[in-house]
């Protein structure tokens, strides 16, 4: 096993897109770290360039002790899940599995062993000899991961390998995926842009947001702690609110007036453009002027567990979260309350305002 | 529709196609009937221009004598000089002796000017129908062939000879009825059985029924034109020997040469004593019916002709054709019956716009490949061709030429992956360009290019030639095939791999396959079944060959379809004419199949492949 540590990497690809930032980024020994990015935030870039399939334009890949930028994937000992599973269609799942064993040249009664067990370890011994085609889903997949561990290779680069399937199928190869790291403990960079995905399976998580390493942390650090406004919208579900407002010193001491809204907020060192984050849940409705201002009522979503209800603040949309089912009625207009503790400030660049 | 009104209109629909077919069949016996009564009646009509004498000198010139004409003509016989026509008594005779003859199956006229000689009583013929007789040579006439009867030196018409087929029973079933009609009504119960009691084998069973009919309505058609040649056979054994007998002197022994001329559509040879009755046999491996002629004390001829039931493969056909319209159109019905209103009209209009392209094929490509069957049968053709050593030369030569396709398919190959690896660069599109030129070049105008430059004998070779030259044709001939078809090889390789998904490669370069491997483990399995389609579509037009070879190198290596055209049109051992079509067509016959044949299985599992891909 190694780490993998990232220096400055940049990446600009031939049509002068530049896909990559000058990213810094340690991944520890046997750590299961996420990368989470929207689509086209660079993070399936920084996986090939991991894996060697493409050529940073700058910057240091280093893998273990030594570093890797310019060796060829054959090198670097590391094995890659596609998000298209990427078996041969033409071979069986034994095939495909020993694929990797029979390109390094390993004996073929080892490589039979090697099969075997990590079919057994996946649950695909009975369709060890159907082609991919015949396979559901799921054992594609399964197979796919198969590829990848056989080899008992230092690096694992899984790009979104989940995002084909369907949720139920999806939750319950994400504790496989789990379970097979904690078994063999093994470095894997787990790429996705489902932040549920990344909060529930990465020990750290890094976001990416255009081509830029915006945050490194644990789930709850990146939740609670979001390092600037992409991260923190990035987050739950639904994403966290962002009003665009404005401090300003009035008769009623220092407040913010997002919208409608205008929310007293101690603010002593700064006036002017502001962004104001607030997590739907702390979020409350109350009766007209009674709470930080007023707002319409434009959609209710019922979950059952839980109503989301959307609202207009001044032109600005809002988003809370309430409780059961709420008795919010579409087109009346409401008061809003929000807990003061839980808001976040960012100034008009998106950095977090102590 | 209700269950019984179904079956109802299911029995309708059998009734129709067997109705169909009865007359079918009927149309084609008569086709044969009419043939028969056509060739009776020129055979009766030389027999009676041959054993008549002409008029006795005339009598002493009396100025206001009756001139001998026959009683009462309605017009004027066409004057011919005395010595080219035809003693009228003995005409007269003769006619009438035609129906005494023994064994004679064929209602015979004889009819002087317009008038009849055998049957006094029966209508003349109006003079228009002698009139029209000169044109054509013959014509159908209320239910009998006519035909014309000229004068001794043959140059004009004097009368004419009328032949009425009588009907002969055919088939198992009192009455004569044959086999068709009891088929027909066993296949129409047949149907309804089905079809009301709703009877496992259904479409089974109505094809079945419709086989039944079809086979039992080709045994009533050859029967037909079998006994069409008996009856010929014995019919004309009769004129010949009564001919032998008749012969006008001085003629003590009457010779083959002279019956011959009585049977110009047959053979008269020298032959053995044999029953009466016809027989067939081969003769120089081609079928012959056979009858023997006592012409003389000890003296026998054998008559032989072409069996007429040789000809009738063909009209098995048609025949099939019209008894599967039964199921086809109970097929049709039971599809209705289960298939919503909306979409049968969908169907109905998809059909629509169907229409014009099957139309399309039906007339350019189903039409002429029926034909073509039609034109190959008898089956004979095919054995002359199977027999013909040129046509094994021409395969060689097909077989040697279609080497090049393993070659040049390997190129492309090469080429595309070349051209592939280098696609974003000026180099791959200047070898691409390169490669598509020749390919979407009239073949004619680089065969025709490749001709200047080998007669000027710049090809670079030292000399030129190379393309009359016998031993350097074909290798000259395959690399000009080589070169037209790389480029179009390549296109086809080219989108192959632009298809191969790019996540194949990176999985396997991480996985630590080198170039070579991946090229051997992930590229050309992808393309297996794109390299499979080229290789098959390159020796299908291998073996199709023919604008090159027949643009390069006249002479030269014969191919294929060479020969078959050869066959067809005459030049180089092909003789032109109506039974070379036949030929050429059985040629092509047994190219197509041959061609099926060789391509099925590889079809077949690119179907497969299709389906996983």
């Amino acid at each position: 096993m190694a780490s993998v540590t990232l220096r400055r990497l940049s990446k600009v690809f031939d049509g002068g897109v530049q896909a990559l930032h000058h990213l810094d980024l340690d991944v520890r020994d046997g750590e299961l770290l996420v990368l989470l990015g929207p689509s086209g935030s660079g993070k399936t870039t920084v996986l090939r360039c991991i894996a060697g399939l493409e050529e940073p334009t700058t910057g240091e890949v280093v893998i273990g002790e030594r570093v890797v930028t310019h060796d060829s994937p054959a090198e670097r000992d590391v094995a890659m899940v596609f998000q298209s599973q990427a078996l041969y269609p033409y071979l069986t799942v034994r095939e495909n599995i020993a694929f990797p064993l029979e390109m390094r040249g390993l004996a073929h009664a080892q490589a039979t062993r090697r099969v075997l067990e990590t079919a057994t370890r996946l649950g695909l011994q009975s369709v060890l000899d159907r082609l991919p085609s015949q396979l559901s889903e799921g054992e594609r997949q399964r197979a796919a991961l198969g590829r990848a561990i056989v080899r008992g290779p230092q690096v694992f680069l899984l790009d979104e390998p989940l995002a084909r399937l369907d949720a139920p199928l999806r939750i319950e190869l994400r504790a496989e995926v789990l379970a097979l790291h904690r078994a063999i403990a093994a470095t894997m960079i787990y790429v996705t842009h489902d932040q549920a995905e990344a909060m529930t399976m990465g020990q750290r998580i890094a976001v990416l947001h255009e081509g830029r390493l915006r945050q490194v942390g644990t789930p709850e650090e990146v939740y609670q702690r979001p390092a600037d406004v992409h991260v923190a919208r990035f987050f739950g579900t639904p994403g966290m609110n962002v009003l665009q407002g404005r401090g300003r010193a009035g008769d009623k001491g220092r407040v913010i007036e997002a919208g409608s809204l205008v929310i007293p907020v101690e603010l002593s060192t700064y006036e002017g453009e502001l962004q104001l984050g607030i997590r739907p849940e702390y979020v409350g409705l109350c009766a007209v002027d009674q709470g930080v201002g007023n707002v319409d009522v434009l959609v209710v979503e019922p979950l059952g567990s839980e109503t989301l209800v959307h609202l207009n603040a001044g032109g600005q949309p809002l988003v809370a979260r309430l409780p059961g089912f709420a008795d919010v009625r579409v087109g009346t207009r409401v008061g809003v309350k929000v807990d003061r503790r839980r808001l976040y400030l960012f100034d008009a660049a998106g950095a977090p305002v102590a | 529709m209700s269950p019984r009104g179904w079956a109802a209109s299911a029995t309708a629909a059998a009734a129709l196609a067997a109705a169909l077919t009865l007359a079918v069949t009927h149309w084609i016996e008569r086709r044969y009937e009419r043939a028969f009564a056509f060739r009776i009646a020129r055979t009766t009509a030389a027999y009676v221009a041959a054993v008549t004498p002409p008029p006795p000198p005339p009598p002493p010139v009396r100025r206001r004598g009756r001139i001998p004409r026959p009683q009462a003509p309605i017009t004027p016989v066409p004057q011919s000089p005395a010595s080219r026509t035809y003693h009228l008594p003995s005409l007269l005779t003769q006619a009438r002796g035609l129906r005494t003859l023994p064994g004679w199956t064929t209602e015979v006229e004889v009819y002087y000017g317009t008038a009849p000689l055998v049957d006094a009583t029966a209508p003349p013929l109006s003079p228009d129908d002698l009139l029209q007789l000169d044109s054509a040579g013959g014509r159908w006439r209320e239910g009998s062939a006519l035909v014309p009867l000229k004068d001794r030196d043959g140059r004009e018409i004097v009368g004419a000879v009328a032949a009425r087929p009588l009907r002969v029973p055919t088939g198992p079933l009192p009455g004569g009825l044959g086999f068709a009609f009891p088929a027909a009504v066993l296949a129409v119960v047949g149907a309804a059985v089905i079809a009301f009691r709703g009877r496992s084998l259904r479409s089974g069973g109505y094809v079945g029924a419709a086989l039944l009919l079809a086979a039992a309505s080709y045994l009533d058609l050859r029967a037909v034109a079998r006994s069409s040649t008996d009856r010929w056979l014995t019919d004309t054994r009769r004129l010949l020997q009564e001919a032998a007998t008749r012969l006008p002197p001085p003629r003590s022994r009457v010779s083959v040469s002279d019956l011959a001329a009585l049977v110009q559509d047959a053979e008269l040879v020298a032959g053995e004593p044999a029953e009466s009755a016809p027989w067939r046999a081969r003769v120089d491996g081609a079928p012959r019916a056979i009858v023997a002629v006592l012409i003389g004390s000890g003296r026998w001829v054998d008559l032989r002709t072409v069996p007429a039931e040789i000809t009738t493969l063909r009209w098995l056909l048609l025949l099939l054709a019209s008894a599967l319209v039964g199921p086809l159109g109970i097929l049709l019905l039971r599809w209705a019956e289960r298939t919503p209103a909306r979409k049968r009209r969908e169907t109905a209009i998809a059909w629509g716009f169907l229409a014009p392209a099957g139309l399309h094929l039906l007339v350019f490509t189903l039409g002429p490949a029926a034909l073509a069957i039609y034109l190959a049968l008898p089956l004979a053709n095919f054995r002359t061709i199977v027999h013909d050593p040129l046509t094994w030369l021409s395969m060689r030569s097909t077989g040697l030429y279609a080497l090049y396709v393993p070659v040049s398919v390997v190129i492309a190959l090469g080429a595309a992956l070349l051209v592939h690896r280098y696609r974003v660069g000026w180099g791959g599109r200047l070898l691409r360009s390169a490669l598509l030129l020749p390919y979407v070049t009239s073949v004619v105008a680089i065969a025709l290019v490749w001709q200047l430059i080998d007669q000027a004998g710049t090809l670079g070779l030292g000399r030129s030639g190379w393309l009359s030259s016998p031993a350097t044709a074909l290798p000259a001939l395959m690399l000009l095939a080589l070169y037209a078809q790389l480029g179009g090889q390549t296109l086809v390789f080219l989108a192959g791999l632009e298809r191969i998904p790019r996540v194949y490669v990176d999985a396997a370069r991480v996985d630590g396959a080198s170039a070579w491997r991946r090229f051997w483990r992930i590229t050309l399995p992808l393309l297996r079944p794109l390299t499979w389609f080229v290789v098959l579509t390159g020796l299908l037009s291998a073996f199709q060959v023919f604008t090159i070879a027949f643009v390069l190198t006249q002479g030269g290596p014969r191919v294929l379809v060479q020969r078959a055209y050869q066959l067809a049109w005459g030049g180089g051992g092909g003789s032109g004419g109506s039974q070379a079509f036949g030929m050429a067509s059985a040629f092509a016959i047994l190219l197509c199949l041959a061609l099926v044949v060789f391509s099925w299985p590889r079809l077949k599992l690119l179907g497969r492949y299709a389906q996983h891909a």
